[in-house]
C-alpha cells in the first residue's frame, strides 16, 4: 500500500528526514514512532503532499505521489495534529464540502455523512459553526472527513491529541475496524500503549533515520528480551539514559 | 519596573529574531516601505507647506485658518490615536497569545498593566507619530519657528500620546467587562467603520466646491466668524493646538497653562487607568476567555439561491465557490471593507454628478470626452482598490485550512481559477457600473461610453489575475484577519503593479483617443499615419492586457504549487 523509496528531506542545512525506506502492507495497522524533531510529521507531510521530498518516491497505491498526485491522493485519507478547518463553515456544509473536493457523486453522500456523523458522535452539532468546536471535536470532525471518501489509506499524526478516553478508545475501534476490512493506518504517534495496543508492525524514527521496523515481538528481540513492554524498548532505542538523568533530576 | 522591563524585552526579542530570520527577504521589503513611507512623508510635508505658505499670504483670516488647521490636525490625530489603542488594546490586553502564561504567572498587576501600556502606545501611535512630523515640520518652517516650537512640540507629544492610550485603554476594558471579547471586536470594527463612512460623506455631500461660486460667497464671511472660537475648549487636542500657537503666530495664548493641563490629565488617566485595570481587568479577561464567537444567521434562503445559481458548474469548482461565499457572508471582518468600497463608490459618482463642466472655457465636447478618458482610469484605480481588499486576499483566506486542499486530489489548478472567476465578476459589475453611469452623467459620447466599457472590461481581466497571481505568490495563511492581508508587501507589490498596469493601458489609448477626437472636431477624416498609429497602439494595448492576464495566474499558480505547509 505504501512505499518510501530513499525518502529524504533537506531544510536548509538540516536533514529532517534522511534518505528512509520503508513497505507497509494492505490491512496493517503501521506505527510511527520517534521522539520530538525525529522526523515524523515532516513524512508524513511528504506522503500526504503537503511538501516535497528533496529526494526519493512516496508510492501509494501503486501511484507515485510526484507523478500522478491527484491519483494518490484519491487512495489518501489525512487526519494531521492540529486540526485547522474553515471555521465559519458548519460540520456539515464542511463534510459537503469534502465531498465535492472528491468529487462524490451526491447519491448516497447524505447518507454516508449522517452515518460518520453518527459514529464520531457529532450528530447534534452538525448545524453548529466549527469555531464554536473543541480541540477534541474538530479532531472527531476531521476523522470523519477522512474516512467520508471511503480511503484505502488513513495517514494519521498523532490521533489522539485531544481527545477524551471515550473518544480515543471509539478511535481505536474504528482503526482496528477499518484494518480488518482491507484498509491500511499509517500513524504516528507518542502514546506508546497506543502503538502497542493497535500496531500490526512499528517503525522507529530518530534524527531523520529510521532505526528499526518491525512487530513488537521482533522489537524485544533486537533489544534482547521477551518481557519488555514497548516503552523500554523505545528508550533502549533511543537513548534511554538520558531520559532516566531527566527523570532523577525532576525529583532533586 | 524589572517586570515591565522584562515583558518588553521579550517582545523586543521576539522582533529581533522573526526579523533575523528573514533578513534577506525582508531586506528587500524594508527598502520599498521605506521608500514608500518617504514618498508618502515628502508628499504630506509638500502639500501642507504649500497650503500654510499660502495661508500666510492672506491678510487676516491667512492666520485664522492655519490655526484651524492646526486644530482639525490635532483633532484627527487625538481620534485616530484613540480608535487606534482601542483596537490595540484589545489585542494587547485580551486576545493575544502569551496572556494565558502570563496570567498564571506571579505577576504584578500593575506591571503587566504598565508593560502592555508601553506597548500599546508604541504599536498604536508609531504610524500617526510618522506622518505628523511632515506636518508640524511644515507648520514650523513656514512661520520661522524657533528652537522652543520644536521642543514646545515634544512636550506636547508625549502627554498627548499617554492620554489617547489610557483613555483608549480604559474603554476597551470596560467594554470588555460588559460585553465579550471576541464579539465585541466586531462590533467595534463595524460601529468605527460606520462611523468613518459617516463622516466621509458627511463631509462630501457639505459640498466644499460651492465655497468656489461666488454666488454663495457670502457662507465665507460666516465661516470667519467661526474661525475665531475654538472648537471646544474640553478637548485635549484643543489643548494640545494651544500650548503650541503661541510658537507660530505670536499670539498671547497662555501655553503653560495648556501644557500643564495636558500632563496632569495624561498622567491623571494613566493613573485612573492602572486603578480600573486592577479593579476589572481579571474578571474581564477570564469572560473573554469564557465568551464565544458571534453566532451569524444562516439564512437557508440565501443556501438555496447560492446552491442554485451554482449549479450548472462541476462539483468540485462548485463546493469551492460556495465556500468561499459562505465564509465572506460570515466574516464580519470583511463587511467593514464593503461598507467602505461602498461609500467609495457613491462619493466617486456624486463627484461627478456635481462637476460644473458648463462654466468652463474649454469646448464642453472635448471637455468631457477627456474627462471620460481620466474616468477610465480613475475607475480602474478604484477596482484595483477593491481588488486589493477582496481579490489579492483570497489565496491567503484559505489560511490554515490549506492542507485541505493541499491534500486532496483537487488540482490547485482548479482552485486558482475558480478563485478567479468568481473575482472576476465581482469586479467587473461595479467597474462597468462605475464606467457607464460617470460617462452618462457627463454626457460623454455614445463612442466614449464603448470605448470606456470595452477597456475597463478587458482590464477587469488583467487586475483580477494580477490580484489572484499576487495573491498566491505572497500568500498569508497566519494572518488574523484579512485587511492584515490586504497591507502587507504583496499587497502593496500588487497595488504597485496594477496601477501601473492601468497607467500604461490608459497611455496606450490616450493617442488614439485623442487623434479620434481632433479629427472629429476639425471635420477631418483620419489621415493613413494616424490610422495607423491608432491600429499599433490600440494593440500594444490589448497584448498589455493579455499579458497582464495570462502571467500572474501562470507565476502564480506555479508558486503556490511549490509551496510547503
Amino acid at each position: 500500500m505504501i512505499q518510501l523509496i530513499d525518502l529524504g528531506k533537506r531544510f536548509g542545512n538540516l536533514i529532517a528526514v534522511d534518505s528512509i525506506n520503508l513497505k507497509v502492507n494492505p490491512g496493517e495497522v503501521f506505527g510511527f514512532l520517534g521522539p520530538n524533531g525525529a522526523g515524523k510529521t515532516t513524512t508524513i507531510k511528504m506522503m500526504a503532499g503537503l511538501i516535497k521530498p528533496s529526494s526519493g518516491r512516496v508510492i501509494i497505491d501503486g501511484w507515485d505521489l510526484a507523478e500522478n498526485p491527484s491519483q494518490a491522493k484519491k487512495v489518501i485519507g489525512f487526519i494531521p495534529d492540529r486540526p485547522f478547518l474553515y471555521e465559519k463553515l458548519t460540520a456539515l456544509e464542511f463534510l459537503r464540502f469534502i465531498a465535492g473536493l472528491y468529487n462524490l457523486s451526491s447519491n448516497g453522500v447524505e447518507g454516508k455523512i449522517d452515518y460518520l456523523f453518527g459514529l464520531f458522535g457529532l450528530a447534534d452539532w452538525q448545524d453548529e459553526l466549527i469555531e464554536s468546536f473543541s480541540h477534541g471535536m474538530k479532531q472527531r470532525l476531521v476523522m470523519a472527513s477522512a474516512f467520508l471518501h471511503q480511503p484505502k489509506l488513513i495517514i494519521v499524526d498523532e490521533p489522539m491529541v485531544g481527545l477524551d478516553p471515550k473518544g480515543a478508545k471509539l478511535v481505536k475501534e474504528i482503526f482496528r475496524g477499518f484494518c480488518d476490512k482491507g484498509g491500511t493506518i499509517f500513524m504516528s504517534t507518542h502514546t506508546l500503549e497506543i502503538a502497542e495496543e493497535v500496531c500490526d508492525r512499528i517503525a522507529i524514527i530518530q534524527e531523520g533515520k529510521i532505526i528499526t521496523v518491525g512487530n513488537m515481538k521482533e522489537l524485544r528481540e533486537r533489544v534482547g528480551s521477551d518481557e519488555e513492554k514497548l516503552e523500554s524498548v523505545f528508550f533502549k532505542l533511543t537513548g534511554g539514559e538520558e531520559v532516566r538523568r531527566v527523570v532523577e533530576a525532576l525529583r532533586f | 519596573m524589572r517586570e515591565i522591563i522584562l515583558l518588553l524585552k521579550t517582545k523586543i526579542l521576539s522582533y529581533k529574531n522573526s526579523s533575523r530570520q528573514e533578513e534577506k527577504k525582508r531586506l528587500l521589503r524594508v527598502i520599498i516601505f521605506f521608500s514608500i513611507g518617504l514618498l508618502f512623508w515628502f508628499g504630506s510635508f509638500l502639500v501642507f507647506f504649500r497650503v500654510l505658505r499660502y495661508f500666510s499670504s492672506i491678510e487676516v483670516i491667512g492666520a485664522l485658518l492655519a490655526s484651524k488647521l492646526l486644530s482639525m490636525v490635532f483633532l484627527t490625530f487625538f481620534s485616530l490615536l484613540i480608535f487606534s489603542n482601542v483596537i490595540t488594546a484589545l489585542s494587547t490586553y485580551f486576545l493575544s497569545d502569551d496572556l494565558q502564561l502570563l496570567n498564571s504567572l506571579p505577576m504584578n498587576p500593575s506591571s503587566l498593566y504598565a508593560g502592555r501600556f508601553i506597548e500599546n502606545v508604541v504599536n498604536s501611535s508609531w504610524t500617526v507619530l510618522f506622518f505628523s512630523f511632515p506636518v508640524f515640520l511644515a507648520y514650523g518652517l513656514v512661520y520661522n519657528a524657533s528652537l522652543f516650537y520644536y521642543l514646545n512640540l515634544l512636550g506636547v507629544i508625549v502627554p498627548f500620546l499617554m492620554l489617547s492610550a489610557a483613555l483608549g485603554i480604559i474603554l476597551i476594558l470596560l467594554l470588555v467587562y460588559i460585553f465579550p471579547a471576541r464579539r465585541l471586536k466586531d462590533i467595534i470594527l463595524l460601529a468605527s467603520i460606520f462611523l468613518v463612512v459617516g463622516v466621509f460623506l458627511f463631509i462630501r455631500f457639505l459640498q466644499p466646491e460651492r465655497l468656489v461660486d461666488p454666488e454663495s460667497f457670502y457662507l465665507v464671511m460666516d465661516y470667519i466668524s467661526n474661525l475665531k472660537t475654538p472648537t471646544s475648549p474640553l478637548i485635549p487636542s484643543q489643548w494640545a493646538a494651544n500650548a503650541i500657537t503661541p510658537f507660530l503666530f505670536g499670539n498671547s495664548e497662555d501655553w503653560e497653562f495648556f501644557l500643564l493641563l495636558l500632563w496632569s490629565t495624561g498622567l491623571a488617566f494613566v493613573v485612573i487607568g492602572e486603578w480600573v485595570f486592577k479593579r476589572i481587568y481579571y474578571d474581564a479577561w477570564s469572560k473573554a476567555q469564557e465568551a464565544k464567537s458571534a453566532r451569524l444567521s444562516r439564512s437557508r434562503v440565501v443556501n438555496c439561491i447560492l446552491e442554485t445559481v451554482l449549479k450548472p458548474f462541476p462539483v468540485q469548482t462548485r463546493v469551492i465557490v460556495l465556500k468561499d461565499l459562505k465564509t465572506f457572508l460570515r466574516d464580519t471582518n470583511q463587511w467593514p471593507q464593503l461598507f467602505l468600497i461602498c461609500a467609495l463608490v457613491i462619493i466617486y459618482i456624486y463627484n461627478f454628478s456635481v462637476l460644473p463642466l458648463e462654466k468652463s472655457p474649454m469646448p464642453t465636447f472635448y471637455l468631457e470626452n477627456l474627462l471620460s478618458f481620466v474616468n477610465l482610469g480613475l475607475a480602474a484605480f478604484v477596482i484595483s482598490a477593491i481588488a486589493v481588499r477582496f481579490t489579492f486576499p483570497s489565496i491567503s483566506l484559505e489560511g490554515r485550512s490549506f492542507w485541505i486542499v493541499k491534500s486532496s486530489p483537487l488540482e490547485l489548478r482548479k482552485l486558482v481559477w475558480s478563485k478567479f472567476w468568481v473575482n472576476f465578476f465581482f469586479l467587473l459589475i461595479p467597474a462597468e457600473f462605475l464606467i457607464i453611469t460617470t460617462d452618462i452623467l457627463m454626457n460623454a459620447t455614445n463612442f466614449m461610453i464603448w470605448l470606456s466599457a470595452i477597456t475597463i472590461g478587458g482590464m477587469t481581466f488583467g487586475i483580477t489575475s494580477l490580484g489572484i497571481g499576487f495573491g498566491a505568490w505572497f500568500p498569508r495563511f497566519k494572518a488574523e484577519n484579512v485587511s492584515q492581508i490586504a497591507t502587507g508587501f504583496g499587497g502593496m507589490m500588487y497595488m504597485i503593479t496594477a496601477v501601473s498596469f492601468v497607467g500604461l493601458v490608459v497611455i496606450l489609448e490616450a493617442r488614439p483617443v485623442y487623434l479620434f477626437f481632433m479629427s472629429k472636431l476639425r471635420g477631418l477624416p483620419l489621415t493613413g499615419g494616424e490610422l495607423t498609429e491608432i491600429v499599433v497602439l490600440l494593440f500594444m494595448a490589448l497584448i498589455l492586457n493579455i499579458l497582464a492576464f495570462i502571467l500572474p495566474m501562470k507565476l502564480g499558480l506555479k508558486k503556490l504549487a511549490s509551496l510547503e505547509i
